[in-house]
């Protein structure tokens, strides 16, 4: 098998077809712990990481979003409480393990109605072209096997004006904060992983599919391939999790 | 291409929203449909404000420009203090701001359809605190900041006259404004009584000149 038809998995090159399925089932395997972890890994910060990307959205009451790879839906709520009642907001991820405890969240949160939730895979978005105000993915687009794809498949369901939102984990450029970043992620994360979630491999995949995403500058450059305007990105916590933009025009 | 920080990302969403609340700076922006200026504030960063519809982005910039992105429509210039001045906000606009140099190019007309908008899409302060901390404590903490701004004005205002009052009346190290205009008046009445003298001098010596 050639190397164009293989991908990154952590730092594994596997074929196309296999990423989707070890993704997969990586997260199958953590979506009971996955809140939990969240909050232990990033020390909460992860919160505010998204208050920050919600606060970017524009959205207007009625208006209509889409989060994908959403997973258990903590920016699908926030686009939610954006759109009010008459707005809608769809969530959507790949995993269906991860999209019950989205959904589950929503409706314990008094959601129900103009919310909606759909496994749907990132690259093959099914819905009509230019049918969502903003768009939002938070750390999904690193798991996605052919983000090019992805990208412009959002690029096709939003409609003209709207905005695309993608908040991902990216490459720290604070000084200093490196190499103190890679000690935590390739030791404390997994070890965490390994008591918490009693599954050290999955948080061990999440160090490295961090390392192999494209950086901050390249991103941006697929994002405009992909066709979207005034784009530009936002570095938060030095560089470790960055905010991506585009508009379609 | 720079990161836009999360500061710009802050204004950005609060002069939108600002626009949104606003009719006349819907207007304002619709007439700024698909045009964009850049700001180069010295020393510290170069903004792209840039319209779609009604939404406006602002986004980091290269100083020498922003490649990836078209041309800006217009290009403003200059120190913080004399681009705030320029959009007539705060106090650089209500006192005058030490003098400063800011310059326009490309369409004038453009860059000054943005400073309307940025005019009118000025957040207001007490409605957007009264999202995070309510009505009642928004009012209560918007009045105590005008008091303290309105006291420390007040405050900067009379030190500076007590100030000058000891320098002149006391201490007599500097000359009151009266004194200061008798003196000049005295200089330019000598200056002219000089010049008289001189011409008087002049003529003097024409006339021994013809005499002899």
């Amino acid at each position: 098998m050639s190397d164009s038809e293989r991908t990154d998995f952590g730092f594994e090159r596997v074929a196309w077809a296999e990423k989707a399925k070890r993704v997969g089932s990586v997260f199958t395997s953590v979506a009971g712990k996955y809140d939990v972890m969240n909050d232990l890994m990033s020390f909460g910060v992860h919160r505010l990481w998204k208050h920050f990307t919600l606060s970017l959205t524009g959205l207007k009451l009625g208006q209509r979003a889409l989060d994908v790879a959403g997973g258990t839906g903590d920016l699908a709520l926030g686009l939610l409480r954006q759109v009010g009642p008459q707005g809608r907001v769809i969530l959507s991820d790949i995993n269906p393990s991860m999209l019950a405890l989205g959904r589950d969240r929503l409706l314990d949160s008094g959601f129900v109605g103009n919310a909606a939730c759909l496994v749907a895979d990132a690259e093959r978005l099914p819905f009509d072209d230019n049918s969502f105000d903003c768009l939002t993915i938070g750390f999904g687009l690193r798991n996605v096997t052919d983000k090019v794809a992805a990208l412009h498949s959002m690029y096709r369901v939003l409609k003209p004006g709207g905005q695309l939102l993608v908040l991902e984990f990216s490459t720290p450029v604070a000084p200093g904060l490196k190499s103190l970043y890679d000690a935590y992620s390739f030791h404390v994360l997994p070890a965490l992983g390994r008591f918490i979630a009693q599954d050290s491999a999955s948080y061990r995949y999440l160090a490295e599919s961090i390392r192999t995403h494209p950086n901050q500058e390249t991103l941006l450059d697929m994002i405009r391939v992909a066709g979207f305007g005034e784009t530009r990105y936002h570095n938060l916590s030095g560089g470790i999790v960055a905010v991506h933009r585009g508009y379609k025009i | 291409m720079r990161p836009t920080p999360a500061w710009l990302a802050a204004v950005e969403t609060l002069l939108n929203r600002g626009i949104h609340a606003s009719g006349q700076a819907s207007e304002f922006a619709r007439r700024l449909d698909a045009t964009a200026l850049r700001i180069d504030i010295e020393g510290l960063i170069s903004i792209r404000a840039s319209v779609y519809g009604t939404r406006l982005a602002l986004i980091a910039a290269e100083p020498s420009g922003n490649p990836a992105g078209p041309e800006p429509d217009a290009i403003i210039s200059g120190p913080p203090l004399a681009l705030l001045r320029l959009a007539g906000i705060g106090a650089a606009a209500r006192h005058h701001a030490p003098a400063a140099r800011t310059t326009v190019r490309g369409d004038a007309e453009i860059a000054n359809r943005y400073r309307e908008l940025f005019a009118a899409a000025r957040p207001d302060l007490e409605e957007e605190l009264s999202h995070g901390v309510g009505d009642l404590a928004a009012r209560r903490l918007s009045l105590l900041t005008k008091h303290t701004v309105a006291w420390v004005r007040k405050m900067r205002r009379t030190a500076g006259e007590n100030i000058a009052e000891y320098l002149q009346e006391e201490s007599r190290d500097l000359v009151n404004r009266t004194e200061l205009e008798e003196f000049l008046t005295r200089v330019d009445t000598a200056r002219e009584t000089a010049d008289r003298i001189g011409a008087r001098l002049a003529h003097l010596e024409q006339r021994l000149k013809g005499s002899t």
